[in-house]
């Protein structure tokens, strides 16, 4: 009885180690495998060079491999991979087994010079006070004849209608104070 | 996926700018429902002709802010200076984005990239208000005026501030 424990216990071991042994390294072979190579083509996802240049011109300090490897992982994402960077998560570095694809095109900065606006002549000579619709906050002004509320400090509401409407008092009230300010400033000259 | 990602981004600078607000500026979008067009006041910059008045632009942005700029217009009443074209585009480095500096004389760093924000837009703006670049006039016109007649630039200047508050 006592021999017999030991004597079934050792090969069943040893047939466990073999097999996970076996298990795990077909497991690596297979991840290596599908990193290195197979998947960009596999899945179309070839790295466009256009917007590796675009992050390395934002990101100078990156190196355009992790920046290839990030695009290549999030499907070509050039918004994607700025937040990331931006969020302060950094990029990964690729493993050894990366081999970007491509050779980056370096001086190849195209001009977009189309984006100078055209000057045209014409403005639309319209005051603020009228573009505000705030004649009639400017009579009720002068009738309490006094600054009425300190500037609201912090304007910010979880309600969007509340956040809407902060926003718009806060521009009246920057207005209607610069042209409280000026008119003022002519009574002082004019005394 | 790329505009929920300038939408988050700008949704955020508007929190920013309105519980934080730099001094002389407000800014916001129109309407919320449509974050990519934004309505900014900008104070004229003390010691200046451009003292004691507010100036409207309107910010349009591209939907796949912040990797490139909005673009900057002043509205209502014209703004009289060298680098903003008569139709009130402003024209200055940090909204170029970087890639696009036909005349080599921009820095880099001066330039858009997505770490700017409204924020310095406005900022730069108020200080471009000050200290105009003469290097490259949108508006020739006002380049000229500043630079060989300065008094008759500065009247002209306040009284453009005097006709954009009403008075």
């Amino acid at each position: 009885m006592q021999e017999d424990e030991p004597s079934l216990n050792i090969p069943s071991l040893l047939t466990l180690a073999v097999v996970s042994f076996f298990v795990l390294r077909w497991f690596f072979n297979r991840d290596e495998g599908s990193s290195a190579g197979g998947r960009p083509r596999g899945r179309g996802n070839v790295v466009d060079p256009a917007q590796v240049e675009q992050i390395a011109q934002m990101f100078p300090q990156l190196s355009t491999r992790d920046i290839m490897w990030d695009l290549q992982r999030n499907g070509g994402s050039v918004a994607a991979t700025t937040e990331r960077i931006l969020t302060g998560r950094g990029l990964e570095t690729p493993p050894p087994s990366f081999q970007p694809q491509i050779v980056l095109p370096s001086a190849n900065a195209q001009p977009t010079q189309a984006t100078r606006a055209a000057p045209a002549s014409k403005g639309d000579g319209q005051d603020l006070i009228s573009r505000y619709n705030l004649s009639g906050k400017i009579i009720a002004d002068s009738n309490t004849e006094q600054a009425p509320t300190a500037a609201s400090t912090s304007a910010w509401s979880q309600n969007k209608e509340e956040r809407q409407r902060l926003l718009q008092k806060r521009r009246d009230e920057m207005i209607l104070a610069a042209r409280r300010k000026m008119v003022q400033k002519d009574q002082g000259k004019s005394q | 996926m790329a505009s929920s990602v300038a939408q988050k981004r700008l949704f955020h600078e508007y929190k920013n700018l309105s519980t934080n607000p730099p001094e002389g500026i407000t800014a916001g979008p129109v309407s919320e429902d449509d974050m990519f067009y934004w309505e900014a006041l900008i104070e004229g910059p003390g010691g200046t002709p451009f003292e004691g008045g507010v100036f409207a632009a309107e910010l349009k942005f591209p939907k796949d802010y912040p990797l490139s700029p909005p673009t900057m217009k002043f509205v209502g009443g014209g703004v009289w200076h060298p680098n903003v074209y008569p139709n009130g585009t402003v024209c200055i480095s940090i909204l170029h984005p970087p890639g696009d500096d036909p005349n080599h004389y921009e820095h880099a760093s001066e330039r858009w990239s997505p770490i700017q924000s409204v924020e310095k837009i406005l900022i730069s703006v108020m200080s471009m208000l000050a200290e105009p670049n003469d290097e490259s006039p949108a508006n020739v016109e006002a380049a000229k005026m500043w630079r060989e007649r300065r008094a008759e630039y500065e009247q002209k200047v306040r009284d453009e501030v005097r006709k954009g508050l009403g008075l």
